[in-house]
C-alpha cells in the first residue's frame, strides 16, 4: 500500500475540476502527475525510504511497532516492522517474496508463496499503480464518480498484468489518492483491503500520503500507518530486496 | 505494508464546538449538511444472522476451479456474493438505492455479468419495491441501472444461453396500483434498449413467471398475472374466483415476436380460465416436457410432453396450491426431467414427473421461494425460504443453514436499562427476539434469544418486572413471556357481546412513559392494562373510519381466499402518550384518522382534517407524542399502499390545531421514500429522525433541512422503527431486511449545528469513556457464521471537518494532567464528522530483547480515571477538549483500587525498564570484549581473558532474558518472561493486585537485584581486571554504558536492527 507514497501532488488545487463526464484515464493520470509534482520528479526518485509509526488494531486491542520500507525501482519492496527489539521482515524482489517472522522464536527467512506476495508485488512500483501502468501491461478504465464519505471522487479501476484488481479514488479538486481498494485472488479466494490515505507531505518536492490506514474486509482488523519521515533516492544495500544468501542476513 | 496488516449524560467539553443560536442557522449555507458530514459518525450491525430473513432470488454457477459462486437476493436486504458456495458472503449492492430484490441471473456466457431484477415478486403486505433492472460487468462490483425504472418489481431474468446481450425481463410490475409498464420486456443489445414484447390485457396484469427452453432460445413460455393489492384486501387473479382475470399463459416459438396463449379450448388437458398466478418451466434436459402450476378455482401442476400443445393435470395436493400468490416457482433438475421442486410453505419435490409430491422442507424455515440445483452434483441443492438461505448435500432431504446472512426483516426495537443494553424486536415470519447490544468476542448467533413464533412485531421488556417480557405477533396476538422459563400467557383483549376486533397485522404497543407496567394496544379501540394483562380497560371508541368496504377480508385473495390477519384494516396503527403529560395519548389509523385524547382517553378529537393538502384515507404511520413539549407531536402518513411512494411528516405545537409541513411531495428536503417513522431525540429537540423504506434520515434543526444518514456503510434498507437508549445514548435501528443497527453514541450529533458545519475544524462532544472491564467470549464457528462487531474499545473522540484532510499532519495527542504527551492518535481524515479511539492507556514497557516477543508486555498499563487532555493540531491550528476517564459503570472496584493496578503495573513496566538497561549494559560489556579479543592473538593471555569476561557476561544476561531461539514452546522463563506473566496477571483485572502478586513484585525485584549484583560483581573483578590489563596493553578500556537508550517510539526498525545484532552472537 505504500506505494501510494509514491502518489505525489505538487501542486494542489491548481487544476479546476472538470466535467466527471468528460475525462479520460490519461487526463486524470496526467492530473494526478502534474499534482504531485511532476512526472519529471516523480520518475527521478529510483529508491524510497520511509520511516514511521505503525498501530495494527484487531479484537484483542491494539499493537504499536516501529516501521521502516524500502523502496527501489523498478518494483522492490522491503518492510520492516519492529517491536521490544524483535523486526518482522517482509521483502519482495521483483521476483519472489519472503519473510522473517522472529515474534515466536524463528530469525531465519521463509520464501512467500506467490500468491502471498501479490500485494507487495502489486504495490512495489514506485511510480504507484497509475503512472507507468501501460508500461507494466497493466489495464486502467475510468469508472466516473463514487462518493468516498463524503468526497465525490473519481474512480479508477487498476486491473494488473497478475489480474489483481486495485480501484484508485482520486480527489475531485486535487487529484490525489483518497482511498484504494484491492481485489486479489489468493489461492483462489478474493481478499480486499481498503486503504485511505491523508497527511500528504513534501518529499524532495514531491508529495506523500503520510496517513496510511488500511482494514481487510470481513476480519475486523486495521493497520494505521503514520510516517515521521521519508527520504527520496537514499543508497540502499543491494541485497536488502533478494532472499538472503545467509542464514541471518536477511535481518 | 498491507500484507503486514492482513497477517451527553457526562459529555465533556472544553473547546469544543458549540451550540449556535437559531439566527447563525438562518446565514449557514445548508448544503453542507448532507451525508458526508454526519455519517462518519459510523453505526455497526449485530444481525442476526440466527433468523435472517426472506430470500426472493437466487442464482448460480459452477467455476472451472470447482467453486461454485452464489448470488442471493434477500427480499429487502439487498444481494450478496459468496465465491465459495456459501461459507462467506459479501454485500455487493450496498451502494444502490434499492434493497428488494426480484431476481437475479448470471450470464452463461459470462459469469462477470449479473443481472439484478430489483422489487420482490412474493407479493405480500410487507414488500418493498425497486426501481428497474441493474447490470454488472465485473462480478457485482459495480453495478449500472440499465432501464424499467417504472417496474416496481421483477420477477425473473432470462439470458440467451447463445447470446448475452439478449435478455428477457419479466416484471410483474406495479403491486398497488394501475400500470402500463408490465409486461415481458426484451432486450437484444445488452439492456441498452428494452421492448414490451408481451403485455397484459389491462393495467393490472403483468409478467410473473418466464421459461426459456434450454436447447432452442427462441421457445418461450409466459405466465401473465392480473394481480393488486390495496391496504384492506388482495387479489390474484380477479375480484373473486371466477370473476374475469387478465392472466394467462403464452408461448412462443420465435423469441418473443410473436405469442400464442395456451388455452383449454386449444389446448387439451389444460384447465379452464379464469386464472390467478401462474408458475411455467420447461425441463432443461428435455424441451418436450414442460411444467405449468395454474392458479384457479381447480388449481392444480399439469404436464405437457408434447412443447405445450397438450396437457395432463397432475399433483392438486395442499402445498402444491397453497397460496398462489406467495409460492409459484417449480424448478426442474438440470439433468432429470422427473426431478422438480415447487417452493411452498414446505419445500416440496417429486421424483415421479409431478404425479406426486412429498414434503422435503425437513429442517428448513418454510415458506420457501428459490431452488438452484448443481448441475455438477444435482444432489447438492440449495433453497431460499423466509428464513433464509439452506443447504442440502442429499438431494433436498437433509438440510444446512446458512448463519452467514444478517437479512433479517425487524418492524420494531426497543431497549432495556441492562449493562449492556439488551434489544428486543419482531421479525417478518421470525418471531420475536432479544439480543445483546455487545458481549465479549463480539455478537454472535448465540447471542441472540428467540421468545415467540409466528411473525414478531412489538416486543418490550416489562419494566415493572425484568424477569417479564412483553412479545406480539401478528394480529394484534400479545403473549407475556417469562425470560428465563419462557413460560409465555397469551394476555390478548377480546372482543365483547358480537363484536370482532379489528387487529392491524402490525398492531401497536406503546408503555406508557409516567407508570412502569402501563401497556397501551390498539385494535379500532384503544385499550389499557395496568396489571400485566390481567384485566384491559378500553379507553376509546371506534377511533377508526369503520369503513365497512375496508372489511371485506373474507374475500381477499381473488382466485384463492387468503385472509391471514395482514390485509386487516380500519385499524389503530400508532400510539403515543406524551412524555410530559400523563393520559394526553395520541393514535394513528390505518384509514387516516389522528386522534388525540388529552384526558386519557375520556374524549377524542379526530385532529387530521387540520393538516392541510393531505390527502384523505393515508396510513398514519407514526405519531409521537413531543418529548418537551405536551402540546407537540410529530406525525408521519404513509400513502404507499395507493401507490403513492411519496414522505409526508408534520409537525404540530398546538395539539394539533394546526400543522407545519416539514417534509412534503413537493418539498421533499432530500427525503426518498414513504415514511415508517418519526423521532424527536430525547435531549435536542432539534434533533429529528426519520426512518423511511429507504434509509435513516436526519434533521438538525428541527425538520427544516435533512441528511441520509450512511455511516457504516449503512444501505438504503427500511428503517421501520428506532429507539435511543438514554443513558448509552445509543441510537437503535430496527431494519427490514439488514437486522439491527446501532450508532453507538449520538452526542456528536446532538451537538451539530449551523455554526459548526461551517468551522473548518473542532471537537464535537462526547459520552465520558468508561474503561470497560476486559473480558473473554464466544468460540470459533468456522467462517460461516455472522457475528456482530461490539462498540469500539477506547475513549471515543468526536471530531468535525469542514472540508477532507489532504495536505500536512493532522495530529491527535493525548496529555495527561502535567501536559505529558501519553499518547498519538492516528486521525481520521475523512470530511464531516469524524471518530477516533483512545486506548486510554500509557505507552508499554520498555522490553529487553530476547527469543520471543514478551506478548502481555505489548500493551501499556490503563491509566487512571481522570480528565486528560486531547489535542488536535491540524496545520498551523490546535484545537483543545477533555476527555473524562471513568471506571466501568459495572466495576466493583473503586477509583483506588484502579489507582493500585496501575501503580502495581508501572511497578513492573519499571522492573522492565531495569532489565532493559542491565541486558543493554551487559550485551555492551561482551561485544567489547569480543571486538577487542579478535584484535588478540591466539596465544596471548588476555585474548583468553577476554573471552571468559564476554561469556560470564552473557551467562549473566541469560539469567534475565530466554535466549532459545526456533520458534518451538521452548518453556525457557527468565526474569524477563516471569515478569511478563505477572504483568499479564495484573493486567487482566482493573482491581486491586492480589497480595500474592505484590509480593511477586518485591520478589522478582529481588532477583532482579541478585543479578545485578552479580553483574556489579563483575565489573569490580573481572571487568576491572579486563580493563586494567587492556590498559596495560595500551588498549581502550571496556565502558559500561549508563543504560540503554531512551526509545519512546519503540525506534526505527533500523536501529532496533542495530540495537539487536550488537548484542545476538548466538
Amino acid at each position: 500500500m505504500l506505494k501510494s507514497w509514491v502518489t505525489m501532488l505538487g501542486a494542489a488545487g491548481l487544476f479546476a475540476a472538470v466535467s466527471a463526464q468528460a475525462i479520460t484515464v490519461d487526463e486524470l493520470i496526467a492530473k494526478n502527475a502534474a499534482a504531485r509534482g511532476g512526472l519529471a520528479k516523480i520518475e527521478a526518485i529510483k529508491t524510497l525510504k520511509a520511516e514511521g509509526k505503525m498501530r495494527f488494531i484487531g479484537g484483542f486491542g491494539s499493537i504499536d511497532l516501529s516501521f521502516v520500507q524500502y523502496k527501489q525501482a523498478p518494483d522492490s519492496v522491503r518492510t520492516e516492522a519492529t517491536v521490544q527489539g524483535l523486526t518482522q521482515v517482509q521483502s519482495w524482489d521483483g521476483k519472489e517474496a519472503w519473510q522473517i517472522s522472529p515474534f515466536q522464536g524463528r530469525r531465519d527467512p521463509e520464501r512467500m508463496s506467490a500468491d502471498d506476495a501479490k500485494s507487495m508485488a502489486d504495490d512495489a512500483p514506485i511510480a504507484g499503480s497509475l503512472i507507468g501502468y501501460k508500461e507494466r501491461g497493466d489495464q486502467i478504465e475510468y469508472l466516473g464518480t463514487e462518493d468516498v464519505d463524503g468526497t465525490n471522487a473519481y474512480k479508477l479501476k487498476v486491473t494488473f498484468k497478475n489480474g489483481d484488481i486495485e480501484y484508485v479514488y482520486l480527489d475531485p479538486d486535487h487529484y490525489v489518492e483518497i482511498r484504494t481498494v484491492g481485489q486479489r485472488k489468493v489461492r483462489g479466494t478474493l481478499t480486499e483491503d481498503i486503504t485511505d490515505y491523508g497527511d500528504y507531505e513534501l518529499v524532495d518536492g514531491v508529495y506523500f500520503p503520510f496517513s496510511i490506514n488500511t482494514r481487510t474486509r470481513g476480519d475486523g482488523g486495521e493497520t494505521v500507518l503514520t510516517v515521521d519521515k521519508a527520504q527520496a533516492n537514499a543508497p540502499l544495500d543491494a541485497t536488502l530486496f533478494a532472499f538472503p544468501s545467509t542464514p541471518k542476513s536477511g535481518q | 505494508m498491507k500484507n503486514i496488516h492482513r497477517h451527553l449524560a457526562a459529555a465533556i467539553a472544553t473547546a469544543c464546538l458549540c451550540a449556535a443560536s437559531a439566527n447563525a442557522a438562518d446565514k449557514t449555507d445548508w448544503s453542507r449538511f448532507d451525508s458526508g458530514a454526519i455519517s462518519g459518525l459510523n453505526m455497526r450491525n449485530i444481525g442476526s444472522a440466527t433468523m435472517s430473513g426472506r430470500i426472493a432470488a437466487l442464482d448460480a454457477v459452477d467455476e472451472k476451479d470447482g467453486k461454485t459462486t452464489l448470488y442471493v437476493g434477500a427480499a429487502s436486504g439487498g444481494v450478496w456474493k459468496s465465491t465459495d458456495g456459501g461459507t462467506t458472503f459479501k454485500p455487493v449492492f450496498d451502494r444502490e438505492p434499492v434493497q428488494s430484490i426480484g431476481a437475479i441471473t448470471v450470464d452463461p456466457t459470462n459469469h462477470d455479468t449479473i443481472w439484478v431484477g430489483t422489487g420482490e415478486a412474493w407479493t405480500r403486505n410487507s414488500v418493498s419495491v425497486g426501481d428497474g433492472i441493474y447490470k454488472s460487468t465485473d462480478g457485482g462490483d459495480t453495478w449500472k441501472n440499465v432501464g424499467l425504472p417504472d417496474s416496481e418489481r421483477i420477477a425473473k431474468i432470462i439470458v440467451d444461453p447463445k447470446n448475452g446481450n439478449t435478455v428477457y425481463a419479466c416484471v410483474p410490475g406495479k403491486l398497488w396500483s394501475d400500470s402500463a409498464d408490465r409486461g415481458l420486456y426484451k432486450t437484444t443489445d445488452g439492456g441498452a434498449h428494452w421492448n414490451l414484447i408481451l403485455k397484459g390485457g389491462n393495467l393490472s396484469t403483468g409478467c410473473a413467471s418466464i421459461s426459456m427452453d434450454a436447447n432452442n432460445p427462441g421457445v418461450l413460455f409466459a405466465g401473465m398475472w392480473d394481480f393488486r393489492r390495496k391496504g384492506w384486501t388482495f387479489r390474484s387473479g380477479g375480484e373473486s374466483p371466477t370473476a374475469k382475470s387478465g392472466s394467462g399463459l403464452f408461448t412462443s416459438s420465435d423469441g418473443g415476436k410473436s405469442w400464442t396463449e395456451i388455452s383449454s379450448t386449444a389446448n387439451k388437458g389444460f384447465p379452464e380460465k379464469p386464472f390467478g398466478r401462474i408458475a411455467v418451466t420447461v425441463a432443461p434436459s428435455d424441451s418436450k416436457i414442460v411444467y405449468a402450476f395454474v392458479e384457479s378455482t381447480d388449481s392444480a401442476l399439469f404436464r405437457s410432453d408434447d412443447g405445450g400443445k397438450t396437457w395432463d393435470k397432475r399433483d392438486k395436493s395442499q402445498l402444491m396450491v397453497w397460496r398462489p400468490f406467495y409460492f409459484a416457482s417449480l424448478i426442474v433438475d438440470p439433468k432429470n426431467p422427473e426431478r422438480l421442486f415447487k417452493p411452498d410453505l414446505n419445500l416440496i419435490q417429486s421424483l415421479d414427473g409431478g404425479k406426486s409430491f412429498a414434503n422435503v422442507g425437513g429442517g428448513t424455515h418454510g415458506d420457501s421461494h428459490v431452488v438452484w440445483i448443481d448441475p455438477r452434483d444435482t444432489q447438492h441443492v440449495y433453497v431460499g425460504d423466509d428464513g433464509g438461505l439452506w443447504q442440502s448435500f442429499d438431494g433436498g432431504n437433509k438440510w444446512w443453514k446458512q448463519n452467514n446472512l444478517p437479512v433479517s426483516q425487524f418492524y420494531h426495537v426497543s431497549v432495556d436499562g441492562d449493562d449492556p443494553y439488551h434489544v428486543y424486536g419482531g421479525l417478518q415470519d421470525n418471531a420475536c427476539w432479544v439480543g445483546d447490544s455487545a458481549y465479549p468476542g463480539g455478537i454472535g448467533n448465540a447471542q441472540w434469544e428467540n421468545m415467540c413464533g409466528g411473525d414478531g412485531f412489538f416486543m418490550f421488556a416489562d419494566p415493572a418486572d425484568q424477569d417479564y417480557i412483553y412479545a406480539e405477533t401478528q394480529g394484534g396476538a400479545i403473549i407475556r413471556v417469562n425470560r428465563h422459563t419462557h413460560q409465555m400467557r397469551d394476555i390478548q383483549p377480546r372482543a365483547g357481546y358480537n363484536e370482532k376486533l379489528r387487529w392491524n397485522w402490525n398492531t401497536p404497543l406503546e408503555l406508557s412513559p409516567h407508570e412502569k407496567g402501563t401497556l397501551y394496544m390498539g385494535a379500532q379501540f384503544l385499550f389499557r392494562t395496568r396489571d400485566h394483562g390481567q384485566s384491559w380497560d378500553r379507553i376509546s371508541p371506534d377511533l377508526t373510519t369503520n369503513d365497512p368496504q375496508k372489511q371485506k377480508q373474507e374475500e381477499s385473495g381473488g382466485v384463492t381466499v387468503d385472509n391471514s390477519a395482514a390485509e386487516t384494516n380500519t385499524t389503530i396503527y400508532s400510539i403515543s402518550e406524551s412524555p410530559k403529560q400523563a393520559g394526553l395519548i395520541w393514535v394513528g389509523t390505518d384509514d387516516g384518522n389522528l386522534q388525540l385524547t388529552r384526558d386519557d382517553g375520556k374524549s377524542w378529537t379526530n385532529v387530521v382534517g387540520n393538516i392541510r393538502d393531505l390527502p384523505k384515507g393515508e396510513w398514519v404511520s407514526w405519531v409521537q407524542a413531543g418529548q418537551f413539549d405536551a402540546g407537540t407531536a410529530f406525525a408521519s402518513f404513509d400513502r404507499h399502499t395507493y401507490g403513492d411512494m411519496a414522505p409526508y411528516i408534520y409537525e404540530t405545537r398546538d395539539y394539533g390545531k394546526s400543522w407545519t409541513a416539514l417534509v412534503t411531495p413537493k418539498d421533499t428536503k432530500g427525503l426518498h421514500g414513504y415514511v415508517h417513522v418519526i423521532k424527536q431525540d430525547i435531549v435536542n429537540p432539534q434533533l429529528l429522525f426519520a426512518g423511511t423504506e429507504f434509509g435513516l434520515w436526519v434533521s438538525i434543526d428541527g425538520g427544516g433541512h435533512w441528511a441520509q444518514f450512511k455511516g457504516g456503510d449503512f444501505p438504503a434498507v427500511a428503517v421501520r422503527d428506532l429507539a435511543i437508549q438514554p443513558r448509552d445514548d445509543s441510537l437503535v435501528l430496527a431494519t427490514h431486511g439488514r437486522g439491527i443497527w446501532i450508532v453507538d453514541d449520538i452526542t456528536p450529533l446532538r451537538n451539530l449545528n449551523a455554526q459548526v458545519l461551517n468551522e473548518e475544524a473542532g471537537f464535537l462532544p462526547v459520552q465520558a469513556a468508561q474503561q470497560r472491564i476486559s473480558a473473554y467470549g464466544g468460540w470459533s464457528e468456522g467462517d460461516a457464521s455472522f457475528t456482530g462487531p461490539n462498540p469500539k474499545d477506547g475513549a471515543r473522540i468526536a471530531y468535525y471537518q469542514k472540508s477532507r484532510h489532504l495536505f500536512g499532519k493532522l495530529k491527535i495527542d493525548v496529555l495527561d494532567a502535567k501536559g505529558e504527551v501519553i499518547d498519538s492518535i492516528p486521525a481520521n481524515v475523512r470530511r464531516g464528522i469524524n471518530l477516533v479511539y483512545w486506548s486510554m492507556r500509557v505507552k508499554p514497557p520498555r522490553v529487553p530483547p530476547a527469543a520471543q516477543v514478551a506478548f502481555n508486555s505489548t500493551q501499556g498499563a490503563r491509566v487512571p480515571p481522570g480528565t486528560y487532555t486531547v489535542r488536535m493540531t491540524k496545520g498551523d491550528a490546535t484545537f483543545d477538549t477533555k476527555v473524562q476517564v471513568n471506571l466501568d459503570r459495572r466495576a466493583n472496584y473503586t477509583v483506588a483500587d484502579r489507582q493500585a493496578q496501575y501503580d502495581a503495573a508501572q511497578r513492573v513496566s519499571a522492573l522492565f525498564g531495569r532489565m532493559t538497561d542491565l541486558v543493554y549494559q551487559l550485551s555492551a560489556v561482551r561485544m567489547q570484549a569480543d571486538a577487542d579479543s579478535a584484535k588478540l592473538g591466539e596465544k596471548d593471555a588476555l585474548r583468553s581473558q577476554l573471552a571468559q569476561l564476554g561469556d560470564k557476561a552473557d551467562e549473566i544476561r541469560k539469567k534475565i532474558v530466554a535466549t532459545k531461539q526456533g520458534g518451538a514452546i521452548t518453556g525457557e522463563e527468565r526474569l524477563r518472561e516471569h515478569t511478563d506473566t505477572l504483568y499479564g496477571a495484573i493486567m487482566s483485572y482493573d482491581g486491586k493486585p492480589a497480595d500474592y502478586q505484590l509480593a511477586r513484585i518485591d520478589t522478582l525485584t529481588r532477583e532482579l537485584d541478585d543479578v545485578a549484583k552479580q553483574f556489579s560483581d563483575l565489573q569490580k573483578n573481572e571487568l576491572a581486571k579486563a580493563n586494567a590489563a587492556l590498559q596495560s596493553a595500551k588498549h581502550a578500556p571496556i565502558m559500561v554504558p549508563p543504560g540503554a537508550p531512551a526509545d519512546k517510539s519503540g525506534g526505527s526498525a533500523e536501529a532496533a536492527k542495530a540495537y539487536f545484532s550488537r548484542f545476538e552472537r548466538d
